[in-house]
């Protein structure tokens, strides 16, 4: 797809498709942990779409697959509806930009950035025309005859970009781009490829164990843990209302309370969480007696003296506050020895007591969110 | 220069050793040999050490320019045919091989603990008239009459191959094995083919390990002397065998001398101009 012709806004047009994809290393047999695992996609063209996950969850192997340069040990693999499962990676029309940039190093920046349309033998002029503009659009055109060892980490990282942008692949796969370089420069590089990205239209699929790059540059996210995909959604329905334990606790700081109902009447679930006892409106299929998880996050808490704010309302005894800035954060022991963190905007807030002495934290009943698995 | 300080001097004691024997057993030979070189034949075999050029302008009559253009080309053609068979098996060893890699390369070194000229005569075996290959051929029906092997030119580059196959394979497969897979999956991902990938990024890079190669076989394949004598019947002369007829049996030990000068020199200016070569590729490289 050239970039001058950017797909219409709200275009669904499924660019890649999973079908049940596993992928295992070695002989498979009952025992085998699978990398991925009965993975079940539709990554939409035009979308940046990410999957984010902590170290050795599969995310990698995922993104190798799409490329090429794994076979899936099960299951079907559809770049733009048709069927890829057994296509070498150098026949898809896909590019990839390696988290070790792997530039090679014999050739100049011009060379490396020209090698995929010189190997599909566009016409010499053509391909300079291309490399230039490439090159200008990550702002290293000056740098066309250096060799990539004479460059910085960052502007490595641009050429890199540039060698896989300029063969105007469909989909573009990127893992861990940002991983080697330092705060600030990732922080320019996801302003600028978010940028990138929404100007050529191009499908990205992103890799990262960043989360909060996960949550600036995505449109949409695919949580993943242990070669499964836990939940995938847009950022705030991913930081808002995460689907699972491994979600809420994965996602930014959460507190997780472990709670039984102890009665039902129509949507209202009597709760008791850690000696607290209360209702909350649910239309989860929850019985009495059943366990389930509540999931706060620390900002939705505040400390409360008397009658007062807000109902929901845990006591324990404050045991930690550390201060980060704007914001210090409490650590509260509640009575059934589980933890609870509040975090709250610094003031001369009088009713937040010393450590050690008791303390009562409150919460709205909507920060409250659910969970069951 | 500066004053040599404490470090120098434990680091000349500790490399003495070494300095010496390179003195003695190599120096001392290279500089009798030069003066040899210089030297006048007497009339019983012998030299009477002065200072002549008459070895030298004797070496440059035109009958000796085909000698060295047999040298020059058989050492050519032996350093071609090594590379052509030794980088395909230093690719195999090096990037397809997986977890036999050492076991193949152990099995191409071990022969060479064997002395060079008992290894030299089984080829001898082999390659004769009535030798392995032959016996095998006529007792399979396929060649009526025992085909001449030895003495010929193909059993000499034969024998070439042999002895110069490991030095060509190892500095390859140095080459290729330090190679990141990772550039031949990018190539792949944009989109070369094998073909292209080995052209335009494994070969590129493995080329400083071809040019030691090249070098290894080359230098001393100018010089060889066994290999063409025992398997090619010593048919046609060459600077290895020049030398020896020259010593041994002409007893003109100053022209010997300074065919061996010559050799030197001749050799000595391909490694220095290789070098410099070596040295651009590496730094064209990073
Ligand atoms: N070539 C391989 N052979 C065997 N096991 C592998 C191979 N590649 C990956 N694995 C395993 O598959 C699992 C997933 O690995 P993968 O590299 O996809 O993780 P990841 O999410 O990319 O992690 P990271 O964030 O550390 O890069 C890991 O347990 C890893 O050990
Ligand atoms: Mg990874």
């Amino acid at each position: 797809m050239p970039p001058d012709t950017p797909e219409p806004a709200g275009a669904s047009r499924v660019a890649i498709e999973l079908i049940d994809i596993r992928k295992a290393f070695g002989a498979s047999d009952d025992q085998t942990t699978y990398a991925v695992d009965r993975m079940n996609l539709k990554i939409r063209a035009g979308e940046f779409f990410t999957f984010l996950g902590p170290s050795g969850c599969g995310k990698t192997t995922t993104l190798r697959m799409i490329a090429g340069f794994e076979e899936p040990t099960s299951g079907r693999l559809l770049l733009d509806g048709k069927e890829v499962t057994g296509v070498p990676a150098h026949q898809r029309n896909v590019n990839t930009v390696f988290q070790s940039y792997a530039l090679f190093p014999h050739l100049n920046v011009g060379e490396n950035v020209g090698f995929g349309l010189s190997v599909k033998g566009v016409a010499k002029e053509e391909i300079r025309q291309r490399v230039k503009a490439a090159l200008e659009s990550v702002h290293m055109a000056h740098a066309i005859v250096r060799k990539p060892s004479a460059l910085s980490g960052g502007q490595q990282q641009r050429v890199a970009l540039a060698r896989a942008l300029v063969n105007r692949p469909s989909v573009l796969l990127l893992d861990e781009p940002f991983g080697a370089l330092d705060l600030k420069l990732r922080r320019e590089m996801q302003m600028e490829v978010k940028e990138m990205q929404r100007r050529l239209g191009i499908t990205f699929i992103f890799v990262t164990h960043d989360q909060e790059e996960a949550l600036t540059m995505s449109d949409r996210i695919a949580v993943m843990s242990n070669g499964v995909i836990q939940q995938v959604g847009g950022p705030v329905e991913i930081y808002e209302q995460p689907a699972n334990r491994f979600t809420a606790g994965f996602i930014g700081d959460m507190n997780l309370v472990e709670a039984r109902v102890t009665g039902r009447s129509g949507d209202r679930l009597a709760l008791d969480a850690a000696g607290s006892r209360f209702d909350l409106q649910s239309d989860l299929a929850l019985q009495p007696g059943d366990r389930c998880t509540l999931a706060i996050r620390p900002e939705a808490l505040h400390f409360v003296d008397g009658d007062a704010g807000p109902p929901i309302r845990f006591s324990g005894t404050l045991s930690e506050a550390v201060y980060i800035g704007t914001d210090t954060v409490y650590g509260l022991a509640l009575a059934d020895d589980s933890r609870l963190q509040a975090r709250v905007r610094n003031s001369r807030d009088r009713s937040i007591p010393q450590t050690g002495e008791p303390g009562v934290v409150a919460c709205a009943p909507s920060a409250i969110r659910i969970l069951t698995q | 220069m500066t004053a040599p300080r404490r470090g120098n001097l434990v680091t000349l004691a500790l490399l003495a050793p070494s300095l010496l024997s390179a003195i003695l057993l190599l120096a001392i030979p290279i500089l009798i040999v030069i003066a040899f070189s210089f030297a006048e034949q007497d009339t019983y075999g012998g030299a009477k050490f002065g200072f002549t050029l008459t070895s030298y302008r004797e070496l440059f009559q035109a009958i000796y320019l085909p000698i060295f253009l047999n040298s020059l080309q058989l050492a050519v053609v032996s350093t071609v045919i090594c590379l052509l068979v030794g980088y395909p098996i230093a690719y195999f060893i090096a990037l397809r091989a997986g977890r036999y890699a050492g076991l193949l390369l152990a099995l191409l070194l071990i022969p060479f603990w064997i002395d060079f000229i008992v290894r030299m005569s089984a080829w001898m075996v082999l390659l004769g008239r009535n030798g392995t290959i032959n016996s095998a051929l006529v007792g399979l029906g396929v060649i009526e009459q025992p085909i001449r092997m030895i003495g010929t030119y193909p059993a000499v580059l034969v024998g070439m191959l042999y002895a110069f196959l490991p030095t060509t394979v190892l500095p390859i497969y140095a080459a290729l094995s330090g190679l990141d897979g990772r550039l031949l999956e990018a190539a792949d991902d944009l989109g070369a083919t094998p073909l292209q990938s080995f052209w335009r990024i494994t070969f590129p890079l493995s080329l400083p390990g071809v040019m030691a190669a090249i070098l290894f076989v080359f230098v001393p394949a100018m010089g060889v002397y066994a290999i063409p004598v025992l398997l090619g019947g010593g048919k046609s002369i060459i600077l290895g065998n020049l030398i020896v007829q020259l010593f041994l049996d002409f007893r003109n030990i100053p022209l010997g001398a300074a065919v061996s000068v010559v050799l030197l020199a001749i050799s000595s200016v391909i490694i220095v101009c290789y070098m410099r070569v070596l040295r651009s590729v590496e730094e064209a490289r990073v």
